[in-house]
């Protein structure tokens, strides 16, 4: 009976000692869904029904052109790579859950006869130590999965900002091929009218192939820019994950979104910074995880002890009852290495921790430059150097009328002022790539910045004079 | 002129030398002008009696007689001048006008001319063609100490010669000569019946030949251009903003013409022959002329063409060469003649939307049609006559001879009313047969054939 009263008592105990659930795909999440940009639903798809719905969720996000917020759900939605990803970080979690769990009691049965005599011992044995140690190890498991989330969350905003930029490169490439249509069709249009004023005796070869040799630079522009756009969207379906039908049904906005009124201004920046960081999060999560670490090592590496429970039965004698403890005597390993390893592990920590503050607030800066100058340049184009083009192609046809210019002129300045847009086009890319990486920036998240010190290419190409 | 005020006030600001007024209290008081009409001749009020001289867009400048003395007041000063309607130009001259007014005098008058300086810069003025002692010729540093800015001098000489002159600056000459400073001068003879070669005239018409580069859009005169000038004028005008010469049929009529551009002008006259009977060198010897319909006036030249205006009509009055009867025009336009246009066009307008062919035909669209131009600017040719556009510009006017005019009256007439059948018309019978040379068997043009020489065996 007393035996039948403690196996009872150790079914709660069990149960106790078991600890925490087992993580589902949904705890994973908790992260990364609270710190994705808002309107994305972030699942993983276990099962054929969810994906049937997944894709038709996919197929309404792209029956209309696709903005960038609508790219960002259609990867949180369709890609197999944020898929592997979640999946990836649920085993993790998995994994570090078990870590924190007592190992099983080990049960060791052994039955002898001696002629008619048998004897039966039963030894039912568990780690001591690990038992005593169980709220560390449970508290450092839980500190270990919930990097292994925010780990998660930091790779899903990664792509996050990544789906964002491509979006913009897709579209601005879109744009740039249209544009470079446009100077190709200026080009073609001189080149068409000195081929038929050489044809009628009032041009020279030379005259007429200076005006073929723009038309030629700007078929061979018109080829590059349109491999871009190809390039580009290619990119960005990449990204969403979408199939060779999904993507031909893909299609992007005519132009990019206009800039904002007015640029972030850079207080607001550093605050947003201050509570949202990822990287700096999970810096201290891993200093905490490695100073448990180090306390834990303290008893742990010194010695093991192994409690047994005894019960022998032998014939025609009473049972036999008892304990056994087994320990490891710290002779040979007296522990010292693992102590020095685990509080070498919490200096680096440390040191990753105060690098982490170092470069979030560096890079921050350096972002918020890049976007602020991204916007200027942006804004410049668009309300200085465009309208100064095309007043000057307004004066030039103002000059074509009184006949003091000619028209190879007016088309050669109409080029340029395409190509003021073009440049104009590409500052706003730039400035949508550059706000995208400050995005990341504030979150703590990898992202390329906006290559600001490049020039823009001349994409008129020909200088107006000289005609 | 509002807009006169506004300019010379700018100029005050950026430096323009202004000239106290309790200064000029011992001086005659400078006549001005802005007007870029014709005046009327202007008699002498006093002084010995002469024939004044019509200028043409301009004035004679009044004079005051004091102790035996001529005085005049010029006045060098920056000044707005209408070319022609649609442009004023931004130019320096002399009380309140390019050219300046002119000096009329009588042989043997003392004559004390006042220069106020009211440029920016420097300034002196020669007197051009004219006896007179070597320290009043006006050539700064050379016989005169420059007269700077704010300042007035005094030239004081007798007019010694009859003839046809000029003043223009001799001090920074290039630049302000570039920029509008001349004007004219006539001394009448004393005894007109004892100078060889002069005779009184009925009308007797002056002006200067001057010209500009200025750039379209723009009002002010690149004063550092040397021959590639785009706006040529008579006395600062071009036309069609150029007054006609009216004169009565069976007049006497002189022109005098001089020249202060950077090129010959062979002006021309129709409808009559005329001889030239002065320079600025003299009258000529009646015996040494010769008929003509063009003189050829060379720079830093004076001609006194003469003629009895004795048909009637209107009869143009040009610079012949041909360019010389344009505005602002781009010399480096390709020729469009005979290029075809179609669907290049609309190519075109779907980049330039307001662009229109022109040129395809010829340029004589560009007198037809109105088209919106650069700020300021002249079209290359325009004017209208009673049959349709003149299609000119530049240094053209017209003689109009009429029966029947008032002895002073050179009011603008009107178009000539052509007798009944007397004007060119449009042929409507069978045309006749052309005569043609023999063997020639068709009219129709030779295919253009250019070859390239093909080195040695080549033998043509």
């Amino acid at each position: 009976m007393r035996t039948r009263t403690k196996a009872l008592v150790l079914v709660p105990l069990v149960a106790v000692l078991a600890g925490c659930a087992t993580p589902g795909p949904q705890d994973a999440l908790v992260e990364a869904r609270r710190l994705a940009p808002q309107g994305g639903e972030l699942t993983l798809a276990t099962d054929e029904a969810a994906r049937r719905e997944r894709e038709s969720a996919v197929a309404r996000a792209l029956a209309e052109p696709l903005d960038a917020q609508g790219a960002w759900r259609v990867a949180l939605l369709n890609s197999p790579a944020l898929q592997a990803l979640i999946a990836q970080s649920w085993a993790a979690q998995a994994t570090v859950v078990q870590s924190g769990r007592l190992p099983n009691p080990r049960l060791a049965l052994e039955r002898l006869t001696r002629g008619d005599e048998t004897e039966i011992g039963r030894v039912l044995s568990f780690g001591l130590l690990e038992l005593l140690a169980l709220p560390w190890r449970a508290g450092q498991a839980e500190r270990a999965a919930e990097a292994a989330r925010l780990q998660l969350a930091a790779d899903v905003l990664r792509v996050g900002a990544q789906v964002r930029q491509q979006w913009v490169r897709a579209v601005a490439a879109q744009q740039l091929a249209q544009y470079h249509e446009q100077v190709r069709d200026a080009a073609q249009a001189s080149a068409e009218l000195a081929r038929r004023m050489q044809a009628v005796g009032n041009y020279s070869r030379l005259q007429r192939d200076r005006e073929q040799a723009f038309y030629a630079d700007a078929t061979a522009q018109l080829a590059r820019a349109r491999q871009a756009a190809v390039a580009e969207r290619e990119a960005l379906v990449r990204l969403l994950g979408l199939s060779p039908q999904q993507a031909s049904s893909l299609r992007l906005p005519d132009r990019l979104p206009d800039l904002p009124g007015e640029p972030r201004p850079a207080q607001q920046v550093a605050d947003a910074a201050k509570r949202e960081r990822v990287d700096l999060r999970l810096a201290q999560r891993r200093l905490a995880a490695a100073d448990a670490q180090r306390t834990l090592a303290r008893w742990t590496s010194l010695t093991d002890i192994e409690l047994g429970v005894v019960r022998n039965s032998e014939t025609h004698q009473p049972t036999q009852r008892g304990f056994e403890l087994e320990l490891t005597l710290p002779l040979f390993d007296a522990g010292q290495a693992r102590r020095a390893g685990a509080s070498a592990e919490a200096i680096a920590a440390l040191n990753q921790v105060h690098q982490v503050q170092i470069e979030a607030t560096s890079t921050l800066r350096e972002r918020y430059a890049a976007y602020r100058t991204a916007y200027d340049l942006a804004r410049h184009f668009r309300d200085e150097v465009v309208p100064l083009r095309q007043r000057i192609v307004d004066e030039m046809l103002l000059r074509y009328n009184g006949m003091l210019g000619s028209v190879f002129e007016l088309l050669a300045e109409s080029r340029t002022h395409i190509g003021s847009v073009i440049g104009a086009i590409e500052a706003q890319r730039d400035f949508w790539l550059a706000d995208a990486a400050l995005d990341a920036a504030i979150l703590g998240v990898p992202a390329e910045g906006a290559s600001l010190l490049t020039q823009a290419p001349a994409a008129g190409g020909a200088s107006p004079a000289g005609h | 002129m509002t807009t006169r005020r506004l300019f010379l006030g700018g100029a005050a600001l950026a430096g323009a030398a202004t000239v106290a007024r309790s200064a000029l209290a011992a001086l005659p008081e400078p006549a001005s002008r802005t007007d870029t009409n014709t005046a009327a001749p202007l008699a002498p009020a006093q002084g010995r009696p002469y024939r004044p001289v019509v200028t043409l867009n301009g004035w004679s400048l009044p004079f005051r007689l004091r102790n035996g003395w001529k005085e005049f007041h010029l006045v060098a000063e920056p000044v707005v001048r209408e070319l022609a309607p649609g442009m004023n130009a931004q130019l320096w001259g002399y009380n309140g006008s390019s050219p300046g007014p002119t000096i009329e005098v009588v042989e043997g008058d003392k004559v004390r001319i006042f220069v106020t300086n009211r440029l920016p810069e420097h300034h002196a003025v020669h007197w051009h063609g004219q006896r007179l002692p070597n320290g009043m010729d006006g050539v700064g540093g050379l016989t005169q100490p420059h007269i700077p800015p704010g300042k007035t001098f005094v030239y004081e000489f007798e007019a010694r010669r009859p003839g046809t002159f000029m003043y223009h600056p001799h001090a920074d000459e290039m630049v302000q000569m570039a920029m509008g400073m001349m004007g004219f001068w006539v001394t009448h003879p004393r005894e007109p019946r004892r100078v060889p070669g002069y005779v009184e005239c009925d009308r007797d018409f002056v002006f200067l030949l001057n010209a500009f580069d200025i750039e379209p859009g723009s009002a002010t005169p690149k004063v550092n251009t040397m021959l590639d000038f785009n706006l040529w004028c008579f006395n600062s005008r071009v036309f069609p903003g150029i007054d006609p010469l009216v004169v009565r049929r069976g007049d006497r009529v002189r022109i005098r013409i001089g020249n202060l551009t950077m090129t010959n002008h062979p002006i021309h006259l129709h409808g009559h022959e005329f001889v030239v009977a002065g320079t600025d060198g003299g009258w000529t010897n009646p015996a040494s002329r010769w008929p003509e319909v063009t003189v050829d006036v060379a720079v830093g030249q004076m001609r006194a063409v003469e003629f009895v205006a004795d048909e009637p009509g209107d009869w143009a009055l040009h610079c012949h060469k041909s360019h010389h009867t344009m505005n602002a025009m781009g010399h480096d336009v390709p020729t469009m003649i005979g290029v075809d246009h179609r669907e290049v066009v609309q190519r075109i307008q779907k980049l330039v939307p307001d662009y229109m062919v022109m040129g395809e035909r010829g340029m004589a669209d560009m007198g037809e049609m109105e088209m919106p131009l650069p700020d300021n600017t002249l079209p290359m040719m325009s004017g209208q006559g009673p049959f349709g556009p003149v299609e000119m510009g530049g240094m053209f006017t017209v003689l109009k001879v009429r029966e029947g005019l008032a002895r002073n009256d050179y009011r603008d007439p009107g178009p000539y009313a052509h007798p009944a059948g007397t004007v060119a018309r449009e042929w409507t019978d069978a045309a006749p047969e052309p005569q043609r040379a023999p063997g020639a068997a068709s009219a129709a043009p030779a295919p253009l054939r250019a070859r390239k020489p093909s080195g040695h065996n080549a033998h043509h």
